[in-house]
């Protein structure tokens, strides 16, 4: 079933569809968020809030793709966020939690310590990058949306997600340039010998 | 004489940054694909954006530290226009943060089952105002002096909306529910930013001013939000301004919005208020 049937479903009321559309996105949703603002609770706080709100206003979606909304609450939330003051949170160590995907299982020790490391010095340097480049940037690598998808989410033109989204990679790649041992092949020059 | 084979012209940042996510039409993909066949600059270039386009990537997915509710039915629908929204508006001011000497929550009996059902530890400002329960030590709350009325009056007596001349979908609105006050009294003030989706009501300064003196307005809640608008509203104890003495007089009350596009554009609404 697509988000479509499950929204019309919601909008009448229905909260088992509204749970499906839940979980078809909350791993997804959570991990913007704390992308965002740093800290698990923090962030699973805002997708709480999210999702509370998507589910009282659901009846005042109307053509906007659920996916792009529900993001959209959710972005505003994290701007609501830094608003009040709340200072980017502790960095989350990944190993504290559980992990699905994605993450390389590394058996060795010492090739955990990097992995985790190198992860560390990645959510440090997003967490360098302005509120706007940062939610770009997360959009893109970490959610993997498609830049018109992100345009819904902003509501901002495609060449402002473009150039949000380059200059964001590019001030990561600054960042990352500093750690040689970690990160050889982000030098420029790593590739034009 | 035969012309030297020719060379695109080198990609910007955004293109190659977009060439990595097959974001260019088929153009601009073909030319700096033969740009960056031909040029090992851009190529190193384009190498280490990669990379470090990999390298986000390869952060883990986390799985959320608790699991999410909702509440077992949603709110009735809030439209979008300005007099629907002062109709929630009633709505939400019965969950009001009332802002007056202190900060205090505020939910009359009643409204606290419509809630939503958030499990949140509090350090968000955003769920619905919880009572305090039991023997906590509850705040001194204002909300019992509210006049019963003073957010029930809710027809838009006192409004006005701009709109931004080179893109008329960009909106501000603002209202309040009456054009004059008592000392003693009560001005609840609503507002709907429509036309910027990435605005938030953060981006909203309230200022209540006379002359060259004013006091910011401190925004209580969002009224709705949806792809297009956001509405917003405070309610205020006149008496709590701290105003300058002689309290009465006429003020102008002003929202300031910045737009969030890079246009540089900032909308000013602006209400006559008069305190008696």
């Amino acid at each position: 079933m697509d988000d479509r049937d499950l929204v019309g479903r919601a909008r009448r009321g229905d909260p088992e569809a509204f749970t499906q559309l839940m979980m078809q996105y909350q791993v997804p949703l959570y991990n913007m968020a704390l992308r965002m603002v740093g800290g698990p609770d923090d962030a699973a706080d805002i997708a709480q809030e999210a999702f509370t709100r998507a589910w009282q206003k659901i009846r005042t979606l109307r053509d906007a793709p659920f996916k792009s909304w529900l993001f959209q609450i959710a972005a505003n939330l994290c701007y609501d966020h830094f608003r009040r003051g709340r200072r980017y949170g502790e960095m989350p160590d990944e190993e504290s939690n559980k992990v699905i995907g994605l993450g390389i299982l590394t058996p060795d020790p010492q090739e955990r310590a990097e992995a985790s490391e190198r992860n560390r010095l990645v959510r440090e340097s997003i967490e360098a990058l302005d509120h706007d480049m940062r939610l770009a940037i997360i959009l893109r690598d970490v959610n993997g949306m498609a830049y018109d998808e992100i345009a819904g989410v902003l509501g901002v033109p495609l060449g402002t997600v473009k150039s949000r989204i380059a200059r964001a990679r590019a001030q990561v790649q600054e960042h990352l340039q500093r750690y040689p041992d970690f990160f050889p092949s982000t030098r420029e020059d790593a590739h034009a010998e | 004489m035969p012309s030297e084979p020719r060379i695109p012209t080198e990609p910007t940042l955004e293109e190659l940054s977009a060439y990595l996510d097959h974001e260019l039409d088929d153009d601009a993909r073909a030319r700096v694909a033969e740009h960056v066949a031909g040029c090992a600059d851009c190529q190193a270039r384009l190498d280490g954006l990669r990379q470090t386009a990999y390298a986000i990537r390869a952060l883990p997915m986390e799985t959320p530290t608790r699991t999410f509710t909702i509440p077992a039915k949603p709110r009735e629908s809030l439209r979008w226009a300005p007099v629907a929204g002062w109709i929630g508006g009633v709505a939400a001011a019965m969950l009001i943060i009332v802002f007056g000497v202190t900060h205090v929550p505020f939910s009359p009996a009643g409204t606290s089952s419509a809630a939503p059902a958030s499990k949140t530890s509090g350090r968000l400002a955003y769920g619905p105002p919880q009572l305090s329960q039991g023997g906590a030590a509850a705040p001194t709350t204002h909300s019992d002096n509210i006049p019963a009325d003073s957010s029930r009056a809710f027809a838009a007596k006192n409004t006005v909306t701009v709109t931004d001349p080179r893109n008329n979908a960009r909106r501000l609105s603002l209202m309040t529910n009456a054009p004059t006050y008592a000392t003693d009294g009560w001005m609840v003030v609503d507002g709907t930013m429509s036309g910027d989706p990435s605005s938030n009501v953060g981006q909203i300064h309230l200022v209540l001013r006379r002359g060259s003196y004013g006091v910011e307005l401190p925004i209580s809640s969002e009224t709705f939000t949806n792809t297009d608008s956001i509405g917003f509203e405070g309610t205020y104890s006149i008496a709590a301004l701290r105003l300058p003495a002689p309290v009465s007089g006429s003020y102008t009350l002003t929202a300031t919005w910045t737009a969030t596009d890079g246009s540089g554009v900032t909308l000013f609404a602006e209400l006559p208020v008069t305190i008696k």
